[in-house]
């Protein structure tokens, strides 16, 4: 897993990283029963305290993204519904964000149907996968 | 845990540290930030006992400095000690005589974390890889503590590079540290604790993940807030 993250200096770090992996599950960039970095590991990657990437995993393990069985690596929920809710939260939370931003301009909803499906076309036309860019 | 209660000290009539209270937990990193001349080399010398203090004491684990707490502690002041004519072979001697807590496996293994060799000579080392065999003596001692003195100031970026990597590596363990610094930004994220200095006194001390969440706040803005300039 090659993890990179711009890390924000004024919001906690765990929320940031537990964030990050909710993206990488959701888009299926991290699969089902995937090992994830040991916590040592991406404190070192990352350059932050292992005890903050120690609270990130305990809190994703209770919210049950992933899971660990003895002393082995920490591995991406397999259970269906989990990574169907984590989709259906960030989906929720972007288009809050969206909307939020989008009232302020105040356009009618139903101006915005036609520019939201030609922009969401153009995006998808440059991508291969309709995922991240390459 | 080292818990510093209280502490005064003056230097005829200066007051360098006017009272000072901070606990550090093993485990943990904690980070004293000022300018420089705010006495954070004062208070590493006092939890030593290197410098005597005028009030207040100090607790290693709930007990006064003694030799046993003693060794308990490793300091890495802010430049290396050894004779410059060393080889790194000879300060690892010099070590193993001098201190019961030398480790030299671990030695050995910071020997190889920092890409230096036991021929080196000290002196023919650059300013940064002089840093880096100054914080191996220290980290290779079984210490339950480690002191680091400005670790940062005045060498090259590489180096410093290197250096930050030492605190998420297993090399420090579940060890306590004590770090002192003037500039923050390069290990914002890696510490636990931030005890910010001026004057003698301690203006704030928080955990900056905390403040982040509950205020949206970096450790520079806090910086902003508290240090009146």
């Amino acid at each position: 897993m090659h993890v990179k993250l711009n890390i924000d200096n004024r919001s906690p770090v765990y929320l940031q990283l537990i964030e990050y992996f909710k993206e990488q599950i959701a888009s299926g960039k991290l699969a089902m029963g995937e090992e994830i970095p040991s916590r040592r590991e991406l404190a070192r990657t990352l350059n932050i305290n292992p005890n903050t990437v120690q609270r990130a995993y305990r809190e994703m393990e209770e919210m049950g993204l992933i899971y660990t069985d003895g002393n082995m690596p920490s591995k991406v929920t397999r259970d269906e519904t989990v990574i169907q809710k984590v989709r259906e939260e960030l989906v929720q939370d972007a288009l809050e964000h969206f909307v939020s931003t989008i009232k302020t301009l105040q356009i009618p909803l139903e101006d915005i149907y036609p520019l939201l499906e030609k922009t969401y076309r153009e995006k998808n036309g440059d991508k291969a996968d309709g995922g991240e860019a390459k | 845990m080292i818990e510093v209660k209280n502490v005064k000290k003056s230097y005829g009539r200066k007051a360098v540290l006017r009272d000072i209270s901070f606990t550090a937990k093993k485990g943990e990193i904690t980070c004293l930030i000022g300018v420089n001349g705010v006495g954070k080399t004062t208070i590493l010398n006092a939890i030593m006992g290197l410098t005597p203090i005028d009030g207040g004491e100090i607790l290693i684990d709930g007990k006064k400095l003694t030799k046993e707490t003693y060794e308990k502690v490793a300091y890495i002041p802010d430049s290396i000690t050894m004779l410059p004519s060393m080889r790194i072979k000879d300060a690892f001697a010099f070590m193993n005589d001098f201190y019961t807590s030398w480790n030299e496996k671990r030695a050995n293994e910071l020997l190889t974390f920092f890409k230096l060799n036991l021929e080196d000579k000290i002196n023919s080392l650059s300013k940064g890889n002089k840093m880096k065999v100054n914080l191996l003596l220290g980290l290779a001692l079984d210490a339950d503590f480690i002191l680091m003195d400005e670790p940062f100031s005045g060498i090259d970026v590489f180096s410093r590079e290197q250096i930050t990597k030492v605190f998420t590596s297993h090399l420090i363990e579940d060890r306590g540290v004590i770090i002192t610094t003037h500039d923050i930004q390069e290990i914002e994220h890696l510490i636990d604790q931030a005890v910010i200095l001026d004057n003698g006194i301690i203006l704030k001390s928080f955990y900056p993940e905390k403040i982040r969440e509950e205020e949206g706040k970096s450790i520079i803005d806090v910086l902003r807030e508290v240090i009146d300039r």
